[in-house]
């Protein structure tokens, strides 16, 4: 009986997960007539690619992808080469006056308030430099948006790796860059991983500052496109059901080729028995 | 190559952690820095190594100065307590890592590797990571590193402190051996005193950041500079008396206690003026007697510790504990009496600052 009941419990919570994702794909591939017919077309209905061409040959989702791409990588790619330097340094020196740990909480500060807050000054900031409707804009903003997270997650990471190990490297002859490089980083390769992952959901899924920034194709993201086809003359569900399943894959396929770092416990065994 | 450590200093905010070190190692020696924990023996070791900055004072390795050189420029190996080894390398690229740093090319690399660990028999565990290595297996491994790429010298810290008794001893010898083949100078720290007679050509004591005294085990053991080193070196430690010289009397008297006293110690008592003094007496220096002897002192026993091969007397005089060395046949209870006898000639006297006389 309590078996049963867990079973249960687990097929309702992967229902209210799924079904959402199913219902979308399902959307994307439905005729219009077909989509919102009561009662619902769950299994058989003639499928068609007409959204996806809507979408991506019609429409510019195709431009909207790629700039999200560039736009997701490239923010996640800065923060956490600028992020894990900086945590580096704030987990190994101490700085006089305890500034290391006020830097640290200084850096963690700057996610204490509501995106909103920003939105304006940085409109005014990238309308001033002649950056609004570029890539380049929201690669600088979701860069420092990512940046106090990356520190504070390799920080916690790079404080468990034992010192004695790159002490051992620099006294074996590499550099303290050579010794972060060959000794370190490998060691939290599961850490950056993870924090890889999550900037790169975070920018992917951005909507306020992709919002405020780019009203052009030429930098538009994907959920700034997607939320765009809601108009006043009509929703246009299958282009945006038909765009949100491409927009899914990415992110997933990221995922998945890092998955194995995000499980691998490397660190067994460095020091003492 | 010898190292030498001139008034070096360092200071951790307003703690001295070593303080006016001085110390002259000379090429192809074995030295120990012994001391308990805090005394500074390791922050020592790593200021060698470039690992710490000295506040003040000079490091010198071949009499060039290193103070402001990098650890990667100092060309000296460490040996780390925890044995520091790569996790994510196989062994063989752990010992590899000092030789590949130096970008030597990888055939030579490969025949280095491969003399090293034959060396230290690990050969069989050079393609195995270190999580699957025991904790003596890992010793080897960390001295393979250290060893494989020929530095100006080896620094020890506390190598063998993590491994189980039987294993220690026996890595103790190797590693003295490994040490006498290389003929490489080497700086081992250590708390263990046994570790630092048996290896050290020469001791150097440390205590609260100061040397005590740095000089050949046996010239510690037998003329301990002060009364630390006499109380830090030797086991079972040596018993402490407290008392005064009575010049009058030709005595050395406390409230137990009045035993005579040589012409030659007479001497210089009188000339140092002081008649507070603390006497030093190794446990191997007290003889013990179930017997009543004459002219010896009564006791009683205390408890006695079974060695097999020697019996420490554990004994009591009123208020005072004294520790006797006899041999492993002896028997005694608890409550027995017992006569003692001091061979005084081999006495130890401190002044009240705790300096040898």
């Amino acid at each position: 009986m309590k078996k049963i009941a867990k079973y249960f419990v687990l097929l309702f919570s992967l229902a209210a997960a799924l079904l959402p994702v199913y219902w979308l794909i399902t959307i994307s591939f439905k005729h219009e007539v077909d989509q919102f017919a009561v009662p619902p077309k769950w299994f058989w209905f003639t499928p068609t690619l007409e959204h996806y061409a809507d979408a991506f040959v019609t429409r510019s989702f195709g431009q909207y992808l790629l700039n999200s791409l560039f736009v997701a990588f490239a923010s996640t790619a800065c923060a956490v080469v600028i992020g894990t330097l900086a945590a580096y340094a704030l987990a190994r020196f101490r700085l006089p006056a305890n500034l290391d740990q006020r830097l640290a909480l200084w850096i963690l500060s700057t996610r204490m308030f509501p995106a909103i807050v920003t939105a304006v000054p940085l409109f005014v900031i990238m309308r001033d430099l002649r950056l609004v409707n570029t890539r380049l804009s929201l690669i600088v903003v979701y860069t420092g948006f990512n940046l106090p997270f990356v520190v504070w997650m390799m920080r916690g990471f790079f404080a468990e790796i034992p010192r004695d190990l790159e002490e051992a490297a620099m006294v074996d002859g590499d550099s303290r860059l050579g010794a972060l490089r060959r000794v370190v980083l490998p060691l939290v390769t599961p850490g950056l991983a993870a924090t890889a992952v999550f900037c790169l959901i975070v920018s992917w899924n951005e909507f306020l500052f992709g919002l405020v920034l780019t009203q052009t194709d030429a930098a538009m993201t994907l959920p700034v496109g997607i939320a765009g086809r809601v108009t006043q003359y009509g929703i246009k569900w299958g282009a945006m059901s038909a765009a949100a399943v491409v927009a899914m894959i990415p992110i997933l396929a990221f995922a998945m080729s890092v998955q194995k770092y995000l499980v691998r416990g490397l660190s067994l065994g460095a020091v003492k028995g | 190559m010898s190292i030498a450590l001139h008034r070096l200093t360092k200071s951790f905010g307003a703690s001295r952690v070593v303080d006016d070190l001085s110390l002259q190692i000379d090429d192809g020696e074995f030295a120990v820095l012994l001391g308990p924990s805090g005394c500074g023996k390791t922050t020592t070791l790593r200021m060698i190594a470039g690992l710490e900055s000295a506040t003040s004072g000079d490091i010198l390795i071949d009499g060039e100065r290193v103070n402001d050189l990098p650890p990667q420029r100092r060309d000296v190996a460490m040996v780390f307590q925890s044995y520091a080894l790569y996790p994510h390398m196989t062994v063989a690229e752990n010992v590899a890592y000092p030789l590949r740093v130096r970008k030597i090319d990888r055939d030579q690399i490969n025949q280095q590797v491969q003399r090293t660990a034959a060396m230290l028999e690990i050969k069989a565990l050079l393609d195995r990571r270190p999580r699957d290595l025991s904790g003596g297996e890992r010793q080897r491994v960390a001295l393979a590193r250290a060893i494989v790429r020929h530095p100006r010298a080896f620094l020890m810290d506390e190598p063998l402190s993590n491994l189980d008794a039987k294993l220690r001893l026996q890595m103790r010898a190797e590693l003295k051996h490994l040490q006498q083949q290389l003929g490489t100078t080497t700086v081992y720290v250590t708390h263990d005193q046994a570790e630092a007679m048996t290896l050290g050509h020469r001791v150097a004591v440390m205590n609260q950041g100061k040397l005590q005294q740095f000089d050949a085990p046996l010239t510690i053991y037998n003329e301990p500079a002060n009364r630390f080193v006499a109380g830090f070196v030797g086991s079972p430690t040596m018993n402490f008396l407290e008392g005064e010289i009575d010049l009058a009397g030709r005595r050395f008297v406390n409230s137990q206690f009045a035993l005579p006293l040589s012409e030659s110690h007479l001497d210089r008592f009188q000339r140092m003026g002081t008649k507070q003094v603390t006497m030093g007496m190794r446990p191997e220096h007290i003889s013990v007697s179930l017997g009543e002897q004459s002219g010896w002192q009564p006791a009683s026993v205390y408890v006695t510790e079974l060695m097999g091969n020697e019996t420490f007397v554990i004994l009591e005089i009123d208020t005072t504990i004294l520790v006797a060395r006899a041999p492993g046949e002896f028997r005694a209870e608890t409550g027995d009496r017992a006569w003692i006898s001091f061979d005084l000639a081999r006495a130890h006297w401190f002044d009240p600052a705790g300096r040898r006389i």
